[in-house]
């Protein structure tokens, strides 16, 4: 689901291949995807607050990427991992600076980090700073 | 155009094309909050909002929910969600860190609940028309929840507005 909740990217069954599907929550109208028509399988999309991007994962060739389409510009991004690192699922931070994949080498699982501000321009919800996140203890149970 | 101009453009063209023919840069690594989660033990099911990172991990056997708040890198209590007799399968949070919904198996049972920080209480939630979930997403305001359901061996989005 996207940040502000607008969008929901969900995974459907489309002759016989297993593939991303961008809707409007509320009325359920599909949003086209440019860039993802092949590569199937597609796993574990995951939408910037404003759905401007969706990352998700995607088969190429023996081995599955992780990679991000930007809907404002129709680029898309494909994310590498260094070595013989296997994403397995991805989590987009809702401004689209930051990436968590679950990974597997070796047969072992780990979750890494990795950083996307060098990729992708904010995305950020309405009225938050251009400078970074919301300020430390802004609203609620924010800090920790 | 300027000749500054003109050589930053055709770089950033060099780089569009390179990233398009799949020849992008490996990704860069947060380290010190990879060194966090290394410490906590063997982790899945990473779930991300701006500033927090809630995820399963397992030590010695036993999983439990962590939040971890990306700008101190450390883990947050989480009094009364944790439990020794469950086992959890999917957990997302909010965009402040307040919620966190997440699927669990407890008692032979897979249900949905959420955990709210600011009270350190647990609310389970029905599932209607009955089905067994198995991953959760919350959005960034924390009111809208979708899960993933099977029901009858067929998999569907429930979606719930949460108050």
């Amino acid at each position: 689901m996207s940040g502000d909740g607008r969008l929901l990217a969900s995974l459907v069954e489309r002759d016989g291949r297993t593939t991303v599907l961008l809707q409007e929550r509320l009325s359920g109208r599909v949003i086209p995807l440019r860039q993802l028509q092949r590569q199937q399988p597609h796993s574990s999309p995951s939408l910037s607050w404003n759905g401007r991007y969706l990352a998700l994962l995607v088969q190429r060739g023996a081995r599955r990427l992780a990679v991000v389409e930007d809907r404002a510009t129709g680029h898309l991004h494909p994310l590498p991992l260094p070595g013989d690192l296997e994403p397995q699922r991805l989590s987009l931070s809702s401004d689209g600076q930051r990436l968590a994949l679950q990974l597997v080498q070796a047969g072992q699982r780990r979750v890494e980090l990795f950083d996307l501000s060098g990729v992708l321009e904010p995305d950020r919800a309405p009225g938050q700073r251009l400078g970074g996140s919301a300020p430390e203890g802004a609203g609620g149970a924010a800090g920790p | 155009m300027t000749l500054r101009g003109r050589a930053a453009a055709a770089a950033a063209s060099l780089l569009t094309a390179a990233a398009l023919a799949g020849c992008a840069p490996p990704l860069r690594p947060l380290g010190p909050l990879n060194q966090v989660l290394q410490q906590a033990g063997v982790n899945h099911a990473p779930a991300l909002s701006d500033r927090w990172l809630a995820l399963i991990s397992g030590r010695q056997g036993r999983e439990q929910v962590l939040l971890i708040h990306l700008q101190t890198r450390r883990p947050v209590p989480l009094p009364g969600l944790n439990r020794p007799d469950a086992q959890p399968v999917s957990v997302s949070v909010d965009g402040e860190g307040e919620r966190l919904a997440m699927v669990r198996q407890l008692d032979g049972r897979t249900e949905l609940a959420v955990y709210r920080r600011s009270t350190q209480s647990l609310q389970r939630l029905p599932i209607d028309p009955p089905g067994v979930p198995q991953q959760v997403a919350l959005s960034a305001d924390g009111k809208v929840l979708a899960v993933q359901v099977s029901r009858g061996g067929l998999w569907g989005v429930d979606l719930i507005e949460l108050p």
